[in-house]
Parts: C-alpha cells; sequence; structure tokens
C-alpha cells in the first residue's frame, strides 16, 4: 500500500518549517491518508494560499498550487467544478482561511463545494512575524496585541455547521491517530469537508507567550483537549471529534 | 443567421467560438448580460461550467483555477470590480496563467455613473496590478469586433501563457447591431500548450521559482532572467496580434488618434482628418503610431476619459500630443469639433 513517502517530493526536504512546529506533522499525517486512499498525481492536486502552511502544496509529489494569500478555497471550487475526476484538497492556516479568505469559507462551504479542507490552526500569523490572528485566544500575546488579545476568535465549527450539509472535524497535533481518522473521513467526504486541526507554533506564539518547548505546547494539547466520540450537536470548548449531516 | 445582436452577446459568443469552457464571475453593471449568457449555456451544456461567486476576488483566482484544470477561462467585470481582480492579474502573470478578463468599462471612480459608458481603465488595464509585467489589451469598438477580438485574445491569451484584458465599454456592451456570427471569418482557436492538472508533479507559484517550481525568493540574478525572459515571451507572442486601422488624410494636418466607442465617432471625421485607430492597446503599436504620426502636424487622441492613452502617445511619440476628454458618459460629436475648432484655431 502507498504511503507517506510516496506522496512527498524527497528532494525537497527538509522543509522550511521550524523545528517542533505543528505543520510538518500535520504534512506528514495528510500525505500518508492520502497515499492511504489511493490519492496520488494522476487523482489529486494539493491548493495552499500563503503563510508557512501555505508551502505544504509545493511538497506534494503531485500537481500543485500555491496561490494567493487567502485565495486558496476559490481556485480550489473551479478545479472541483471542471475536474470531478480530481480529489482536490486544500491546506491552509487559519490566517489565510479564516481572515483574508474568510469570505471564501462561507461561500465555498454553503456551496458545498467539493473540496476538502485542512486548516492548521496555530492561532497566529507566522510566516510574517507573529501578528494575531481571527483564531487568537483572548489574553495571547502577539506582536500586534501586546498586552494580550481582546477580540473573540473566529468561530470555524459555527461557520460551517450553519450549512445544512457539513463535515466539521477537529483536532490536535497532539492526537495523530484522531487526527488521522479526521483526515481519513474528510478526505472521504463527498462535498465540502473541513479538518480544524490545533497546531502549535513555538517560534511565534510560543516564544511570545513564554512556552518553554514546542513539546511542552503540544503537550498542552493534552490536556485541553479529549476526544469526544460521539458529539451531540456541536463540539464544546476542549472537546475534540466530527460533526457532521450529510 | 443575421439578428440584432448586443456587444456583450457577440463578446461571450467570441469566447464559445475560442473554445472557452469555464466561466467564474460576479454581477456588475453594465457586464451582467455576459454573465447571464454564460449561466444560460452552461445549464444547457455539460462541457461549460459557470460560477457564480461570491466576490470578484474569487472570480478572478477561480478563471485561474479552471485554466490550470484545463479549461480556456474568463470573467467579465467592469471598473470597480476589475480593481479587485487586480492581485490575480498578477498572479496570472507570474504563474503564466492563459486567462481572458473582460471589463465593460463604466463611470467612476467609485461606484461612479453605473449605467454610463467610459474608458477610464486604461491605465488600470496595463498597470493595475503590482510589480513589472507586460499587459495584453484588446479594445473593439462595434459588436463584430466584440465577437471577432474575444476569439483573438483567448488565442493571444494562450500563446503568450498569460492573462488579456479585453476592454469594451457599457455603449460597446450593450449596443445592438445586426451581425450573423456564422459568417465572420475569424482564426481558428488556439492549441492549449500546457497539459492540466492531473498528470505531473507540477508546483504552480507566484513565488518566484526555478523550473522544477522549486521557490527561489532571494535569487537576483533568477527574477532578472525570468522578468526579461517572461516580457519577451509575451512581446513575441503578441507580434502576430498588431491589430489597428489607420485611414491616412494628406490633406490634414491632424491625426486623430481613438479607440473603442470614442472612435466610432471619430471615424465620422475622416475626411477633416487622419484616423488611427489601436485596437491593441497594450503593448502600445509604438512603429506603428510612429509611422503614422510623422506625416502630421498635430496629433489629438480623444477618448473617454482625461487623457489616460494620450500621456502613453506623448511618451511614445516624444512630441506634443493633444486630447479631447469625453467625460462623464457623455459619448458625443459636438464637443469633438468644438475642441478641434480651437486647436486649430491655436
Amino acid at each position: 500500500m502507498a504511503e507517506a513517502k510516496d506522496l512527498i517530493k524527497q528532494e525537497r526536504m527538509p522543509t522550511l518549517w521550524c523545528a517542533g512546529c505543528g505543520i510538518g506533522i500535520i504534512f506528514h499525517q495528510l500525505a500518508g491518508v492520502m497515499a492511504a486512499a489511493g490519492l496520488n498525481s494522476k487523482n489529486a492536486t494539493v491548493v495552499s494560499g500563503i503563510g508557512c502552511t501555505g508551502r505544504m502544496a509545493g511538497y506534494f509529489k503531485m500537481d500543485s498550487l500555491h496561490t494567493t494569500h487567502g485565495r486558496a478555497l476559490p481556485v480550489a471550487e473551479a478545479i472541483a467544478a471542471y475536474r470531478p475526476d480530481l480529489k482536490v484538497v486544500v491546506a491552509s492556516g487559519d490566517g489565510d482561511l479564516t481572515s483574508i479568505g474568510g469570505n471564501h469559507l462561507l461561500h465555498t462551504s454553503r456551496r458545498d463545494a467539493n473540496v476538502t479542507v485542512v486548516l492548521v490552526n496555530n492561532e497566529i500569523y507566522g510566516m510574517t512575524g507573529g501578528q494575531s490572528a481571527p483564531t487568537t485566544r483572548p489574553g495571547s500575546i502577539t506582536l500586534t496585541t501586546p498586552v494580550g488579545s481582546e477580540a473573540n476568535p473566529i468561530n470555524i465549527q459555527g461557520i460551517i455547521t450553519s450549512n445544512r450539509r457539513h463535515f466539521y472535524a477537529r483536532s490536535t497535533v497532539f492526537h495523530v491517530p484522531h487526527l488521522k481518522k479526521c483526515l481519513a473521513e474528510a478526505l472521504a467526504w463527498p462535498g465540502f469537508a473541513l479538518v480544524d486541526i490545533k497546531s502549535d507554533c513555538p517560534e511565534r506564539w510560543g516564544k511570545m507567550n513564554k512556552v518553554k518547548s514546542p513539546a511542552e505546547m503540544i503537550l498542552a494539547y493534552k490536556q485541553q483537549f479529549k476526544i469526544n466520540p460521539k458529539p451531540v450537536g456541536l463540539l464544546a470548548d476542549g472537546e475534540i471529534g466530527i460533526v457532521k449531516r450529510g | 443567421m443575421k439578428r440584432l445582436i448586443s456587444g456583450n452577446e457577440a463578446t461571450f459568443l467570441g469566447a464559445r467560438k475560442a473554445g472557452a469552457s469555464f466561466y467564474a464571475g460576479y454581477p456588475i453593471t453594465p457586464s451582467n448580460e455576459i454573465m447571464e449568457y454564460a449561466a444560460k449555456y452552461a445549464a444547457g451544456h455539460k462541457d461549460f461550467r459557470f460560477l457564480q461567486m461570491e466576490d470578484e476576488i474569487a472570480s478572478a483566482v477561480a478563471i485561474i483555477g479552471g485554466s490550470l484544470a484545463g479549461a480556456k477561462s474568463f470573467t467579465a467585470t467592469s471598473g470597480p470590480g476589475f480593481s479587485l481582480m487586480q492581485e490575480s492579474v498578477g498572479l496570472a502573470y507570474m504563474m503564466s496563467v492563459p486567462t481572458v478578463f473582460i471589463d465593460v468599462q463604466r463611470v467612476g471612480p467609485s461606484t461612479g455613473m453605473p449605467t454610463y459608458p467610459a474608458q477610464g481603465d486604461i491605465l488600470q488595464a496595463s498597470h493595475g496590478s503590482h510589480g513589472d509585467y507586460q499587459a495584453l489589451v484588446l479594445a473593439p469598438n462595434s459588436v463584430e469586433e466584440c465577437y471577432r477580438y474575444a476569439v483573438e485574445s483567448f488565442n493571444l491569451a494562450e500563446e503568450a501563457q498569460s492573462p488579456v484584458i479585453f476592454l469594451t465599454d457599457g455603449f460597446v456592451g450593450h449596443l445592438e447591431e445586426v451581425i450573423d456570427p456564422d459568417q465572420i471569418e475569424v482564426s481558428a482557436p488556439a492549441k492549449r500548450l500546457r497539459e492540466p492538472l492531473g498528470t505531473g508533479c507540477r508546483h504552480f507559484t507566484g513565488l518566484l521559482a526555478d523550473k522544477n517550481g522549486i521557490p527561489r525568493t532571494a535569487d537576483s540574478k533568477l527574477y532578472q532572467d525570468w522578468y526579461w525572459s517572461r516580457k519577451k515571451q509575451i512581446l513575441t507572442a503578441a507580434e502576430k496580434y498588431k491589430f489597428f486601422e489607420y485611414v491616412p488624410n494628406k490633406k490634414s494636418d491632424t491625426l486623430l488618434i481613438s479607440f473603442g466607442i470614442s472612435s466610432r465617432l471619430c471615424a465620422e471625421l475622416q475626411k477633416d482628418c487622419g484616423y488611427f485607430r489601436p485596437i491593441r492597446l497594450y503593448p502600445i503599436l509604438e512603429n506603428e503610431l510612429k509611422a503614422a504620426a510623422k506625416d502630421y502636424k498635430k496629433i489629438v487622441v480623444v477618448e473617454a476619459n482625461d487623457g489616460q492613452y494620450a500621456g502613453e502617445i506623448e511618451r511614445v511619440l516624444k512630441r506634443e500630443v493633444r486630447r479631447i476628454a469625453l467625460l462623464g458618459g457623455e459619448i458625443k460629436l459636438t464637443p469633438i469639433l468644438k475642441r478641434l475648432e480651437s486647436i486649430s484655431v491655436k
């Protein structure tokens, strides 16, 4: 059976991501789940926006797109509309997909485009140095919230589940078997599916918020999140799982 | 069959004739009919896909996705929407993605006069995106030309592997003339040069990248090599698309230069003045303009904006260029005649 390494451009390793960053975990798991699902350069494509996660598309051993900031979704939707034979996977960050691309998230999900979205949610803009994002939790220190963020974090689960048909999964880079399950179910879902993955940014978020190591950040997810195997209604804060309606 | 056809319908028919099979757009006056024809056509033809997007930003990137997916792709908009699309024009240029952006111009800035025609997007069409790039812009002046040059726009986009701006206006777009598209001889649809997605391991990126698609964002030499070869690629492709009309007038000391809807007025003055009408606005027809202009003492550019193209022509000819600005959607001969009188009095 095909595995992660079969879908990764080995000649491009190592990636540009910082040591300890969660994106690498997600990339590796996504490649593995895609390979296991039989996806390859003939039947799939990966589309990214801009930012740290935006670089993920380029590491896949298949045709891939690195678009402008926030625009992965409409590009992916167009490809999916014209080429139903291709599995279209979007891999991008929280700033890209929920802030500058927030309007596209509302509408591509509303139109139930046949796109699987892997949202790497590290609650910060990493590539540009560590500014606050719509996902940044209250109290977090970032370059643009030096005394702590005050705004409400965006409710991604609420946006996706407001659609009659929906697939929303939440996982973390600590809960790898659960993450794999979420990714596999999302890929198999006919229509718009989004996996919201809590992921650590040790270099930016971690350092500004006085976390000592990447391991400390990732282990914190173990404390903060519990798997809810069969959520009734929506996932509560601190729960990870899959919320779907066909 | 001969029938009354609007410029916007003819533009859509031209796109189809060129083999276009993907449209994404967002409603805006006076371009809406193009979108409506696309929606209606898609409803009856499985090989043509239509997407109504949430805004012009999404529309512009969607046609980039559509084009890479394998479809000749286009969108239509007007000034404010075209502004929102500019980022993607740069992406299409950088990623070498053939796409056609139709701008049915109206009076701006901002919401301005949505139902009145203008030619105020000349510089937006040529320099509206960021960074240095060589724009490709065609401007028809009749319903028949909307059809004919829509075909050429798609062909040029394929040959140059680049975005092409098809610049009409609210007047030409809504003008109805009797034509028979089946009897209009147009160029054969250009072949696609790139295999669609799902056939390789290519990486398409807006970053500076080497031939393998690997980002090289700190390589100035690579940028310079890329820049000049891309520019050359565009200019070479455009060689075959030097569309213009020149009617000399040996008795006159004045050359009128005009394009699009304004040129329909100026054509009435051919007995009094020389008449030069660029159809390919960009790359500017420098040699053709210079050759025509040398026989005249006065150069007058008539356009529905405050001298946008006149400034370009002045730069090319390196001599004084007089301007006649048709503003506020008033596309009439009287103000042109008045201004011409005052010019000759001087």
